[in-house]
């Protein structure tokens, strides 16, 4: 809605070549020092998604069966913080430092995933809307109109009833991939619309390219940069919405490390009781971890042409 | 300016949307496991029991029936009757009940949000890239990336569990019984205090609102200020700032001047769609602090299967959504003439 | 009407503002506080307070408000209309039964009925005099011959239809009830069509609530909103907004008046927080205690826990119906000890429940001594499927609820344990959490392989539990001879049998004991049964919860009862 409308701005419009290459996209980011943090970051909540995983696997961090199962007997039930337990541990007598570290796997893993999916759908929607117009460019947008007429959590909970329980958090990764396709499908046709007006375009067209040709070759790479900054902002929120799911018993399955779920336990069980740490170190990493994407995004945006920037605010 | 015809179009065009919305919900609904008859029947229920009860609410009709049966009943603005929360009653004066809960948490959430975003966007715009942008900027970003399931815990630790000066949970004490005039418990307990020269009532109301509106607010105020920011940037920019500031104004009052009003006007859309984020952010506020809106009422709803409470429920929200939106549109057209109509 | 009801809530809140000055004034000075609470309920106890609690109530404003905090607010205030505990808790404070449970125990006393006769086929009932509904109407036998048709018959006049009542109407009273008959105003006479020995205790379950004739012909379907009963307490207001059902005493009560002027049920969704708002004085009587909430209330200085033993079952049932190696004993023997139900009680549910060993709890009679729990035994285990032939481990399904209910508070992490318990005997467990309504629809289809549920007593009687869950109560055609189990598709098959398990030997056990009115031989016909079920081993026995509250230490009269309740007019506040 709003933020398909096409304020002109008298910014100085740069010829196509010079926006085609990423160069100074990249130069500019490079140069945003809180950009750089947020690299950073997310280089680190990698670092750290690998290790727990790669551990897991090979054995010199604890197993995914290890971290999901009570641990009673091998350690204390709500041990407080110690050099032993860094973060604790649960009523389940689970060290929380080892769930923490492997919840980062499974929050950009499954973050990836959602962010992934929509980005490609909503990319192939808003290309193809932008490109042939008229009724299907109507039937896809109303499409999409109806979707973004929900608040976006309320929408992901209801269609999380309708996926089968056993799906896990996948079903909290369909739901929110289903809202969040819109997204993407509205700021990718903005920005075709603007490729498709340039007049190359429709040189490259009179010139007998395939329409498939033509979408792939010219107008895809020329949305790249406000789709990249699109994909960054979601992620962090696909994160917080994905741990929300779990938090409100609707995304990962019991035991799971995952972050939303801990802090879902951590509160309603451990706040008033004293027990602060069971719900705070799995915040804490979310909100790094989502931090680091944010920044990272922020930075982008401003980096951006100004004249794609519009499609992504 | 805004012409009629563009209203009438803009309205017109929320008709498909809105009979999508209602599809989609009933799709939903009938795509879900269980059965609604099983829900009120009970674990005692015998299956012929449970047969009585689907019979009983026309749930054994195809389903082309079911549907156009509801979306009569959604034009009549009649959503039915709750199957297990409220049993029963019509799904509308549950949400009449409910619904000011969640306004009121969302529009003291907003207001915090607006007066502190607001001035933190300006500050940050006129001293760019100063150590005070930054600062400003990464708290911004701070806000927007702590979850408010993790900040509304965090500040009911501090401020009700060590400080012990503000309530953790409900919307008042139990002792009051405040009279409901526009459920708005915070304006209903004031009236009553006006009337009766006794504010403790409203007190306890308004110390029951401050952390979770503050969780919303904190939340609300980060996404508005990085708006603010980058739309004051956009219209410094601009040529018309330039000439204003090459005439020799202060730059001080060149901003308050001619870039404020210009600047806002996508914060206002910025703002426009907080809001219905806030109506979904609800859900969770109200979890956490254990107030009984719409949004606990639907995770209840959908936990139970209470479907008709459901169903009531997105469909309001969805509703509400699509206006504040018209409405930020509009009010977009009529601050930006320049807006293609 | 409405307009009424505005200017009551009005006043309501003139009386609320002018307590919280005197708490307020509490708190500053500890010697109002005696003066400020001590006019108002506790010396007016008894009999003799009632005319002065009368005349206290209303506009004053000077009333002693008992707080029940609880988990969910009331769905409905119509025990016709409820199979939900939560509702009930209300409704028992509004309405009496014919004959009703001593506070605290499961022996029946006088209720609406002073005298009650069960012999063979035919109850006979006489009725007490003198006593007024809410609505100022007088209870007759018309008000339960008019509160039964209206569960039970849908040609009466004023049934309210099949999605409206309960399924209690037939559970209750319509499946073992031919006919009810006056003679004169206050005397009843029901026919049976069997011999039915639980009948009396069914009389005196919340489902039996007797209704005025009045109100259910003046208010249909209205009565879920606007209860009217002969209860100690009468409905004031339910303030949906903020979860809340305020209640006043009925000064008229038939019975033990209360103590206290008004009763507030509030619900606080979360556990800690409901035991967090006992501790700092906003609620007198908290339930839903779970082990991290039971941690504030023992902490609480302003509090104390009370528990006892409750009256219900948690189990993980084996569908024989479906999965073939169940039907082998010794599979399900072998679980059974595979299964650390010691370890279940004792780390994931923290001690609020004991392990099971039988169908009933040591509360209820027929409780089998001699029985013990399966103990933790993985050799013997892995020794018993070897028998069976299943030596190699096979794998299964367990449908699990996923929220907490009181026999199983912790389901999803008592699922992990049987997960990583079976997987030492070569076991492999797939976990399917659901919420509780499509589960319950999915076991009552025999969908599972293996699933938990549980039970909470009805009316305390050992049938409500071997005859409700173990029996398929089918017809004899049904069952396949030498076959210790029915298919889910059988004609009538109890769906609450979710083992689908049909022991001849217990079966005849079980029906026998429900027609014999002798006391001594029903007992020892529950404790055979008891020790058949136990060795079988249908279910994997796993727990009996207990029940806790959190009372205030200004409460004093609260009695914990593990049926029916809670028994508010005992209540006190000092």
């Amino acid at each position: 809605m709003s933020t398909q409308t096409q304020t002109e701005t008298d910014s100085t419009r740069r010829g196509f070549v010079s926006r085609l290459r990423a160069s100074p996209f990249l130069s500019d980011l490079l140069s945003n020092r809180l950009a750089l943090a947020g690299i950073a970051l997310i280089l680190a909540m990698v670092a750290v998604a690998l290790y727990a995983r790669i551990g897991a696997l090979v054995g010199f961090a604890p197993t995914y069966a290890e971290l999901q199962s009570s641990q009673f007997g091998a350690n204390p039930s709500l041990a407080a913080p110690s050099a032993e337990y860094p973060f604790g541990t649960d009523i389940q007598a689970r060290n929380i430092f080892d769930r923490v570290l492997y919840g980062s796997w499974l929050a950009l893993k499954f973050g990836t995933v959602t962010v992934g999916i929509s980005t490609a759908a909503g990319v192939s929607l808003g290309v193809v809307a932008a490109y042939y117009g008229d009724i299907t460019d109507n039937v896809i947008m109303r499409t999409m109109d109806v979707l973004l007429a929900f608040p976006s959590l309320l929408l992901a909970l209801a269609l999380v009833a309708i996926f089968p329980n056993e799906l896990g958090l996948w079903r909290a990764v369909t739901a929110l991939t289903l809202v969040y396709t819109p997204r993407f499908a509205r700021v990718v046709r903005g920005a075709a619309l603007k490729v498709l007006e340039d007049e190359y375009v429709d040189a490259t067209i009179a010139l007998g390219a395939t329409d498939p040709r033509v979408l792939v070759r010219h107008v895809m790479p020329n949305c790249l940069a406000p789709i990249t900054v699109q994909s960054t902002l979601n992620f962090g929120l696909a994160i917080i919405d994905l741990a929300a799911l779990s938090f409100l018993g609707f995304g990962a399955e019991p035991g799971s490390p995952s972050w939303g779920l801990m802090l879902s336990n951590g509160v309603s069980q451990g706040l008033l009781t004293g027990d602060w740490w069971w719900s705070f170190f799995p915040g804490l990493f979310l909100a790094v971890t989502v931090l680091g994407f944010n920044l990272l995004g922020d930075g982008m945006r401003d980096a951006l042409d100004p004249r794609m920037r519009e499609a992504v605010d | 300016m805004v012409s009629k015809r563009f209203v009438l179009k803009r309205l017109l065009l929320l008709v498909p949307v809105l009979f999508g919305v209602a599809t989609l919900v009933f799709a939903i609904l009938h795509l879900s496991p269980g059965d609604p008859a099983r829900v009120i029947a009970g674990q005692r229920a015998t299956d012929a029991q449970v047969a009585a009860v689907r019979a009983d609410l026309g749930l054994d009709d195809p389903l082309w029936v079911q549907y156009g049966r509801y979306l009569v009943d959604i034009v009549t603005l009649n959503l039915g009757e709750s199957y297990i929360i409220q049993r029963g009653t019509p799904i509308l004066t549950i949400l009449r009940a409910r619904l000011p809960v969640t306004l009121e948490l969302a529009i003291y959430g907003q207001v915090i949000g607006i007066l502190l975003g607001i001035p933190f966007g300006i500050i940050s715009a006129v001293k760019q890239d100063t150590l005070t942008d930054h600062l400003t900027r990464v708290g911004a970003l701070t806000g927007i990336s702590m979850p408010i399931y993790w900040t509304g815990p965090l500040v009911i630790l501090l401020f009700a569990q060590f400080l012990n000066v503000l309530p953790a949970s409900n919307r008042i004490a139990s002792q009051f019984d405040p009279p409901v005039y526009t459920g708005l418990i915070t304006v209903d307990t004031f009236v009553f205090g006006l009337q009766s020269g006794e504010f403790a009532a409203f007190v306890s109301a308004a110390s029951h609102m401050l952390l979770p509106a503050a969780v919303i607010g904190v939340y609300g105020m980060a996404l508005i200020s990085r708006m603010m920011r980058s739309s004051m940037l956009e219209v410094i920019r601009q040529d018309y700032m330039r000439t204003a500031r090459a005439k020799g104004q202060g730059a001080k009052i060149t901003v308050m001047k001619h870039g404020f009003q210009n600047a806002l006007i996508p914060v206002i859309t910025v703002i426009g769609i907080q809001f219905g984020t806030l109506l979904g952010g609800a859900v969770l506020t109200e979890t956490v602090f254990g107030i009984g809106g719409i949004g606990t009422m639907l995770v209840q709803a959908i936990e139970v299967g209470d479907y008709p409470v459901v169903q009531g429920t997105v469909l309001v929200f969805a509703f509400l959504f699509t206006l504040v939106n018209l409405g930020v549109d509009l009010t977009y057209s009529y601050l930006d003439p320049r807006i293609d109509q | 009407m409405s307009r009424d009801i505005d200017r009551r809530a009005f006043l309501k809140a003139a009386g609320g503002a002018a307590a919280a000055a005197t708490l307020a004034g509490c708190a500053a000075d500890p010697d109002e506080t005696g003066t400020g609470t001590e006019g108002s309920g506790t010396t007016e106890a008894g009999g003799d307070g009632t005319e002065a609690t009368e005349s206290g109530t209303e506009s004053e404003g000077e009333g002693s408000t008992l707080t029940y905090a609880r988990g969910n607010d009331s769905g409905t205030l119509d025990p016709q209309n409820t199979t939900s505990g939560e509702d009930v808790k209300v409704t028992n404070q509004v309405y009496d039964q014919l004959i009703m449970f001593e506070p605290g125990q499961t022996t029946l006393r006088e209720g609406l009925a002073t005298e009650w006769n069960l012999e063979g086929t035919t109850v006979t009932l006489t009725l007490r005099e003198g006593v007024t509904f809410h609505n100022g109407d007088d209870f007759t036998a018309d008000d339960f011959i008019a509160t039964f048709n209206r569960f039970t018959n849908p040609d009466y006049e004023y049934y309210p239809g099949d999605s409206y009542v309960s399924a209690y109407g037939p559970f209750t009273l319509g499946n073992w009830i031919d006919s009810v008959s006056k003679d004169g105003d206050y005397s009843l006479t029901i026919e049976l069509n069997q011999k039915y020995a639980p009948f009396l205790r069914n009389l005196a379950m919340f489902a039996s609530s007797v209704l005025s004739q009045q109100a259910i012909q003046e208010l249909g379907q209205e009565l879920a909103q606007n209860p009217v009963g002969t209860g100690p307490f009468q409905f004031e207001n339910w303030d949906t907004s903020n979860q809340r059902i305020r209640l006043s005493a009925n000064g008229d009560y038939w019975g033990e008046a209360p103590q206290v002027d008004e009763v507030v049920f509030s619900a606080v969704g979360s556990n800690t927080t409901r035991a967090q708002t006992l501790d700092s004085g906003g609620a007198d009587i908290i339930d839903g205690i779970g082990a991290q909430a039971s941690k504030i209330v023992q902490d609480s200085s302003n509090a104390e826990l009370v528990q006892q033993a409750g009256i219900n079952v948690g189990y993980m049932a084996f569908n024989m119906a479906k999965v073939e190696a169940f039907r082998e004993t010794k599979v399900r023997q072998a679980i059974s000890h595979a299964i650390d139900t010691q370890a279940l009680v004792e780390n994931i549910f923290k001690g609020i429940a004991e392990q099971a060993s039988q169908p009933i709890p040591s509360n209820v009679f027929g409780f089998n001594d001699d029985l013990s729990p399966y103990e933790q035994n993985l050799e013997r285990a892995q020794t018993l499927l070897d028998e069976a032939g299943y030596g190699d481990g096979f794998s299964f399904e367990l449908a699990t609820f996923k929220n907490p209910r009181t026999y199983n508070p912790s389901p999803l992490q008592a699922a992990q344990l049987v997960k990583s318990n079976l997987a030492e005997i070569g076991i492999e467990v797939s976990i399917n959490q659901q919420s509780f309504n499509p589960f319950l629809d999915y076991t009552s289809a025999g969908n599972h392989d293996a699933c938990f549920l549980g039970w909470m007593t009805d009316n305390a009687d050992p049938d409500n539990f071997f005859y409700a869950l173990l029996h398929p109560q089918v017809a004899d055609g049904e069952l396949t001879e030498g076959q210790d189990w029915v298919s889910f598709d059988a004609e009538g098959f109890n769906t609450l049998n979710v083992a689908a398990w049909a022991n001849r030997d217990y079966m005849t056990l079980v029906e026998e004991a429900q027609t014999t009115y002798d006391q001594t031989v029903r007992e020892e016909k529950y404790k055979q049964a008891a020790k058949i079920a136990h060795d079988e081993a249908p279910w994997v026995f796993m727990d009996h919860a207990k029940e806790l509250r959190g009372v205030a230490n200004r409460v004093s009269g609260f009695v914990l009862a593990p049926i029916s309740g809670p028994f508010l007019n005992l209540v006190s506040l000092n």
